[in-house]
């Protein structure tokens, strides 16, 4: 990292914000295309009923839920990256840092927007808010549905401030090297940032308390989304290994997210001096880890269902394995556990496109796992009589579609529009390094 | 503009303004300005009326809100139902609201249908009438389904005046054979009701009395007197027959026959007890040609030829002999030509030799239906219709092209362009289509008339509705026909003159109670008395030629091949219900597969043959051929397929038009069933080719697996019969001795109940509810149960349950918020166990603590509440309720008019996006709690009866408030046979199951 300096960083960084070509629209436009396309797809939902999708008897919940918990567990890797490796000190983290943050926080927008779409009557969606009303009626603080409102909306917003105070030096970078109306826009949105001592001294404390306040979240509110799960009485469901099976299998997914996104990225915007094979390799790395606890996990669950002999328990993981939805469990199993032990051989884990393809695979895996858990338990619970199948039709896939459209949307129109790698941070290791 | 063209201008427009501002009368007319004296809105009236959905006759009361029937219950004073009815009477409402019904009379011309007024269609009856009496004797012909005695006489009298022969009475299931072996044996072509009550064994060769056999309703209460746990004991039941039909799932043992050779195992019982006892009290001529008769029928052989193991023919002797009072019963209603008659023959002289008296036959109350033309009668009527020279064509409440299995004459009628067809139907099913004019008359509900469901009672119909069209009754229609009578200016007057013939006390009063009360019962015809020994004189050797003759042209044992068996089904009987969306909506108990008909094989024959469950089969028998999916059912005897009657419409309406199968639609190209060789017709036939022509991938069924795998769901105890237990202690009886358990596991847990006492400090974190005064229960006996699915059609008719038709039925949505779940037996997997599961409202409810909003509610009075207007539909409820309960709304369900008149003003019909179920119909706690309030009092035990326990035929269930120490419910669940669905999750039901009581043979 010798050859970087100061100015190297400013203009990799700022080269990036030039004016985007042709092929740069009209991705964006097809993106937009394809939001639109998930957007309809919803208006059609709410105008002629959730049947629409192909959820049933008895298993109400389907891809929507299913999206929920991917796209929080994708952001969930933002933080840990963007916050944990922060406070560990772990300076590799540096470069993708702004990227998996800003990936946090479109992915909890995305996410959030998930369980409107699945509710049966959205339109009703601010009964579930403690909104002072004179049949003094409250929302029931029992159902893990209402602990979800309130942690999904904390970690948004912590996550987006915590997003934004790290960008505010660099906007004030982008202000000073701008004209005109961007000027302006700048302006305001650098808050008056003017690299006083003082305002050093705050930013590094708020950056300090944002992590702080962060990494908690990072925990408790993908274990408040498996109690979603792990609250009710569904077998499959019902188990005290949710929380950090959870949490595990978020940050996997996370982080194979991350690589997917900064691979391409690295390469189109050319900041392979900025995020070095070493960043990408220590994300592989991690992923090793994540993958094996998830696999871990996997066996803990058979274990104890046979352990407790429980004869519906035993059913359950016999018919995960064996059943009907044996093809996505296996896909589950290879994507997140096998597959990822490639990047045990170095020559996986610092390859551009052994890195990515494996990504993909673990995003493809983390996917099923929840359609495993969501669908897989309630097909096939308590009374044979009301098992049942389902299958998605196409408005959830359109939504699904949609929701990767709008991810993505985002996440281009973000790498165009403001520093995709945070000058300051890189600055900052610069320092250390020296 | 100038001044002119501005007033021109402002004048015309004024005036075309104020012209648009009329108001629009027609949306402004209410019914019931001017309402009945006792009419007050928002009150129930109740209307006493017959059931005419087959020809039972069970009495009906139906609910009128604000005009308009809204639900039927069976009558109480009925002796027939006794206040229950079956799944198609709580359906019969829904044939009023029929979106296809027609308005209007539809005359035919140049093939297609057009629209003509009443008064038309009245003058072109009447013209063609008089042309064809004209043109000499007999140029009428009338064919009708079961009427009153009334309608049937002013029938014959227009007929009369129109120099032509009485209408000819036809009903698709006749009970030809058993008709025929009465005749042959007493001399009385009579079908006498059986005291099934007063049996301690019975055994049945077919006769499937839950599902279509003479008199369901009234059969389900009789046998459930002689065969529910009563002190822990019940009689027997033993079903011998080609397929396990919702009547054999009952036995308490099933053996499968080969269909059309049960008067083999018949005859073979007879042989053995003639081996075994000496008869005193027949003839000895008799005996001894009876003997010979079966000489040839012994064990060894049957066994050889058709399978029945030698030991379950011994075993039937046995219990035959061992029983006090056996009674056997004999083919079902679908017969298979001679082999039929040879079975009821058969079966009567079990009878007779068993029973000098024949003491549970009662020939004082003999079912409507042997009035009806036997089979080989209709035939002929339709033979002669074709051949002579008819000229007009009358037919009323029938619908023979879908019906009559072997309609070449009948084709005939229909395609002979010189005769004019009038039919008197209020739906284009098949036969109206091919009519030259459809009249549509009143339906039952509607009009005025009084049948004889038996010869012990009169039931009468009264209208318990205003009109929905503009038809007339049938009855005004003829009165106005006659030439000789004209004393009576309606129908009503002529119904209520027969009606006072029959009075003992001929006043005012004695009738309006006779109409309230819904019918004339008890009540004896005189003429018609049969001395209960008044057989003993028949019977003699001549007596058996019959049977002797149809042995001998029968081939007893024929090499194997696949056959094709149609029975009735519970649901759309002989078709007449497949338009009406709830019976289609219900699944077949047996099957649990909705809006389809299947075909039902044995797994084994399936395998022989290279099927599989799911592939559509093309089956073909002489010029015919129907395709329907398999289904694989363990029930059916080997090499035998089983289709129920009813689906495969190409007319009729919406719901009938496009689903499922006829299997009569096969029959009639088969020369087996041809009426000509037999006298009665073959529903058994050998199909000349049967292909698989694709498979289908969703089926549209409502259960998920029939094997319960050991989860002490639907529970089942072995009688302890000392020399017995042994067989069932290997299994270490599941759910006894669990009541008494302490634990928290699957092997041991107590019984909770949703009270007080159910809680406890070791198993419970939270304190118990509290209620005052009321914590309403149900309580579900299972081994009163029989799957029915009576319950089904009631709560759907009461809750204003959407119907979801096929599509989204094969999806796994349907709204039922009673199901008849059917499983496995856990200890005997071929014996089948119906277990009604409604909402358990459980006091400790997993649904109610996930909601965000609290739109699962718990009561004070135990119930667990659906609040719809709260619900978001997050359907987090359903996911948590391990009993899968709960119906989400996923869809705004369709509901045609005028459909949406049947909905019952007390229960909010619920819009999508909303979860729903099972209420414990808390409107009808509230009426209660509102009548017991103005008396000042508190609610009764069984004052309040939710819909399914009212119709229940089998008395299975039973409603009520646990703190109420004397309830009934209180009793039952203390008792040593209750137990609770999944009771080790501990989610204390209010919902006390009590275990099927299983006799081992």
């Amino acid at each position: 990292m010798s050859q970087l300096t100061f100015e190297t960083i400013n203009t990799t960084v700022l080269n990036t914000l030039s004016r985007p070509g042709k092929i740069y629209w009209c991705t964006i436009a097809l993106l937009f295309a394809g939001v639109i396309f998930g957007a309809s797809c919803w208006i059609y939902q709410i105008f002629v009923g959730v049947g629409v999708a192909g959820m049933n008897t008895p298993v109400h919940w389907g891809t929507y839920l299913i999206n929920f918990v991917f796209w929080v567990g994708i952001a969930h890797s933002g933080t840990l990256i963007s916050a944990i490796l922060f406070l560990f000190r772990a300076g590799w983290r540096n470069p993708i840092a702004r990227a998996a943050e800003t990936m946090t926080v479109f992915a909890v927008c995305i996410a959030g927007l998930f369980p409107f779409i699945h509710l049966g009557r959205v339109w009703l969606v601010y009964y579930m808010l403690p909104i002072p009303n004179q049949r003094t009626l409250w929302p029931n603080f029992q159902s893990p549905l209402i602990f979800d409102v309130i942690a999904i909306s904390t970690y948004l917003t912590v996550s987006s401030l915590f997003w934004y105070t790290g960008l505010i030096p660099d906007l004030a970078i982008i202000r000073d090297r701008s004209n005109g109306v961007k000027k302006k826009i700048f302006k305001v949105l650098s808050l008056g940032w003017s690299g006083k001592t003082g305002q050093w001294l705050n930013y590094t404390r708020a950056y300090m308390l944002f992590a702080g306040l962060a990494t908690p979240l990072v925990i408790s509110v993908h274990s408040v989304v498996s109690w979603d799960f792990a609250l009710s009485v569904t077998p499959g469901w019902h188990t005290t290994i949710f929380a950090p099976y959870f949490v595990a299998g978020a940050i996997h997914s996370g982080l194979a997210m991350v690589l997917t996104l900064s691979i391409p990225l690295r390469k189109i915007f050319k900041y392979e001096s900025l995020i070095t094979m070493n960043v990408l390799e220590n994300i592989a790395k991690t992923i090793v880890f994540t993958g094996i606890i998830v696999g871990f996990s996997y066996g803990t669950e058979v274990f104890i269902s046979w352990y407790s002999q429980n004869i519906i328990e035993m059913e359950t993981f016999r018919w995960r394995a064996f059943g009907h939805y044996a093809p996505e469990y296996w896909i589950m199993v290879i994507c997140n556990t096998i597959i990822p032990l490639l990047f045990l051989l170095k020559k996986c884990r610092t390859h551009v496109i052994w890195l990515f393809v494996i990504s993909i695979f673990v995003n493809i895996g983390m996917w099923f796992e929840r359609f495993v858990i969501i669908v897989g338990s309630v097909a096939h619970d308590f009374i044979p009589n009301a098992w049942g199948h389902y299958r998605p039709t196409w408005v959830e896939g359109g939504i699904m579609v949609g929701a990767f459209c709008l991810f993505f949307f985002l996440f281009l129109l973000f790498v165009k529009h403001l520093p995709s790698v945070s000058m300051t941070e890189m600055k900052e290791m610069i320092h250390k390094t020296e | 503009m100038d001044r002119r063209t501005f007033i021109k201008t402002a004048g015309l427009g004024g005036i075309s303004i104020a012209y648009g501002c009329q108001s629009n009368n027609d949306r402004d007319i209410f019914s019931l300005v001017t309402a009945p004296e006792d009419f007050v809105t928002g009150q129930a009236k109740w209307y006493a009326s017959t059931c005419m959905e087959c020809p039972a006759g069970c009495g009906i009361i139906a609910k009128n809100r604000e005009g308009r029937v809204i639900k039927l219950e069976g009558n109480p004073s009925h002796p027939i139902n006794r206040g229950r009815l079956c799944i198609r009477g709580q359906a019969a409402l829904q044939s009023v609201y029929d979106p296809d019904r027609m308005m209007t009379p539809q005359l035919k011309t140049n093939d297609t249908f057009k629209p003509i007024s009443f008064n038309q269609a009245f003058d072109i009856l009447k013209q063609k009438l008089q042309t064809s009496s004209e043109k000499g004797e007999n140029q009428i012909k009338m064919l009708t389904g079961i009427n009153s005695a009334p309608l049937s006489t002013l029938f014959s009298n227009v007929l009369k005046d129109h120099n032509s022969s009485p209408a000819a009475m036809y009903e698709p299931f006749s009970h030809d054979s058993l008709k025929a072996a009465h005749n042959t044996l007493f001399s009385k072509s009579i079908l006498p009701s059986f005291k099934m009550e007063n049996a301690d064994f019975l055994l049945s060769f077919g006769a499937d009395f839950i599902e279509t056999w003479l008199s369901p309703v009234e059969y389900i209460g009789k046998f459930k007197s002689m065969h529910a746990a009563k002190n822990g004991k019940k009689g027997m039941f033993i079903h011998a027959g080609p397929y396990m039909s919702l009547t054999a799932a009952n036995a308490d043992k099933f053996i499968p026959v080969t269909a059309g050779k049960e008067y083999i195992v018949a005859l073979g019982i007879i042989h053995q007890i003639l081996k075994n006892k000496t008869i005193f009290h027949l003839p000895e001529t008799f005996l001894q040609e009876l003997k010979n008769i079966v000489a040839g029928y012994d064990k060894t052989t049957i066994q050889k030829n058709i399978g029945v193991e030698a030991e379950d023919q011994t075993l039937l002797t046995q219990t035959l002999l061992a029983s006090d009072r056996p009674l056997v019963l004999g083919s079902a209603a679908t017969t298979h030509a001679d082999s039929s008659f040879a079975l009821d023959m058969a079966v009567t002289l079990i009878n007779l030799i068993l029973d000098k008296d024949l003491s549970l036959y009662d020939f004082k109350k003999r079912h409507q239906v042997e009035n009806v033309m036997t089979a080989k009668e209709t035939a002929d009527f339709f033979k002669t219709t074709a051949n002579d020279g008819t000229d007009l064509f009358l037919f009323y409440n029938t619908n023979p092209l879908f019906t009559f299995p072997n309609h070449e004459y009948l084709t005939q009628i229909f395609n002979r362009d010189d005769i004019f067809k009038i039919g008197f139907s209020n739906f284009m099913d098949e036969t109206s289509k091919e009519a030259d004019l459809v009249f549509p008359v009143q339906l039952p509900l509607e009009t005025w008339d009084c049948y004889e469901s038996n010869t012990t009672c009169i039931s009468t119909l009264q209208p318990a509705m205003g009109k929905l069209s503009q038809a007339p009754s049938i009855g005004d229609v003829f009165l106005k026909l006659t030439n000789s009578n004209q004393e009576f200016d309606t129908y009503y007057q002529y119904m209520a003159d027969y009606l006072y013939a029959n009075l003992e006390e001929k006043n005012k009063l004695n009738f309006i109670q006779v109409i309230q009360k819904g019918g004339l019962f008890p009540f004896t015809k005189r003429s018609q008395v049969l001395k209960p020994d008044f057989f003993k004189a028949s019977i003699d050797k001549a007596s058996l030629r019959a049977l002797k003759q149809t042995l001998g042209t029968m081939i007893p044992y024929e090499k194997k091949e696949l056959k094709f068996l149609a029975v009735p089904s519970i649901r759309l009987y002989d078709g007449r219900g497949a338009n009406k969306s709830w019976l289609n909506e219900i699944p077949d108990p047996i099957s649990s597969i909705a809006w389809e008909t299947m075909l039902m094989v044995n797994p084994s024959t399936l395998e022989e043959y290279g099927f599989k469950h799911g592939d559509i089969l093309t089956i073909e028998a002489g010029n015919r051929s129907i395709a329907a999916p398999v289904y694989a059912y363990n029930g059916v005897v080997t090499g035998l397929i089983v289709m129920q009657v009813g689906q495969g419409h190409n007319g009729y309406g919406r719901y009938a038009e496009g689903f499922g199968t006829s299997p009569i639609t096969l029959l009639s190209g088969n020369p087996i069933s041809d009426i000509t060789s037999s006298d009665f017709l073959s529903y058994l036939i050998t199909p000349t080719s049967i292909k698989k022509t694709g498979s289908l991938k969703a089926l549209p069924r409502t259960d998920g697996s029939r094997s319960q795998l050991k989860r002490k769901i639907a529970l089942s105890a072995i009688d302890d019969h000392p020399e017995k237990s042994h067989s069932g202690g290997s299994h270490s009886d599941p759910g006894k001795g669990e009541q008494h358990g302490e634990g928290l596991t699957m092997n041991s847990f107590p019984l909770t109940l949703p009270t007080q006492e159910g809680y406890d400090k070791k198993r419970d974190i939270y304190p118990p509810h509290e209620h005052d005064e009321y914590r309403w229960g149900m309580i579900v006996d299972l081994d009163r149960c029989v799957g029915c699915s009576a319950c089904v059609a009631a709560c759907y008719a009461e809750n204003n349950i959407g119907v979801v038709g096929k599509t989204q039925v094969t999806k796994g949505r349907e709204m039922a918020w009673l199901r008849i779940e059917r499983y496995q037996d856990q200890n005997i997997e071929e014996k089948l166990i119906f277990l009604p599961m409604m909402c358990q409202h459980c006091d400790a409810a997993p649904c109610e603590s996930v909601c965000p909003v609290y739109a699962p509610h718990h009561s004070e009075e135990g119930l667990n509440n659906q609040v719809y207007n709260r619900c978001i539909g997050t359907r987090f409820c359903a996911q948590n309720c391990p009993y899968k309960v709960r119906r989400f709304n996923w869809f705004d369900w369709d509901r045609p008019k005028p459909l949406n008149l049947q909905l019952n003003p007390e229960v909010s019909a619920r819009s999508k996006g909303v979860m729903e179920k099972c209420s414990f119909c808390v409107q009808r706690i509230k009426q209660a709690h509102n009548k017991a309030k103005n008396e000042n009092r508190k609610i009764k035990d069984n004052e309040v009866m939710p819909a399914c326990v009212q119709t229940c035929p089998a008395n299975a269930l039973v409603f009520g408030n646990f703190l109420d120490k004397n309830a009934a419910i209180n009793t039952l669940a203390r008792g040593p046979r209750a137990y609770q669905v999944l009771g080790y999750l501990n989610t204390k039901p209010a919902v006390i199951y009590l275990k099927k009581m299983v006799q081992k043979l």
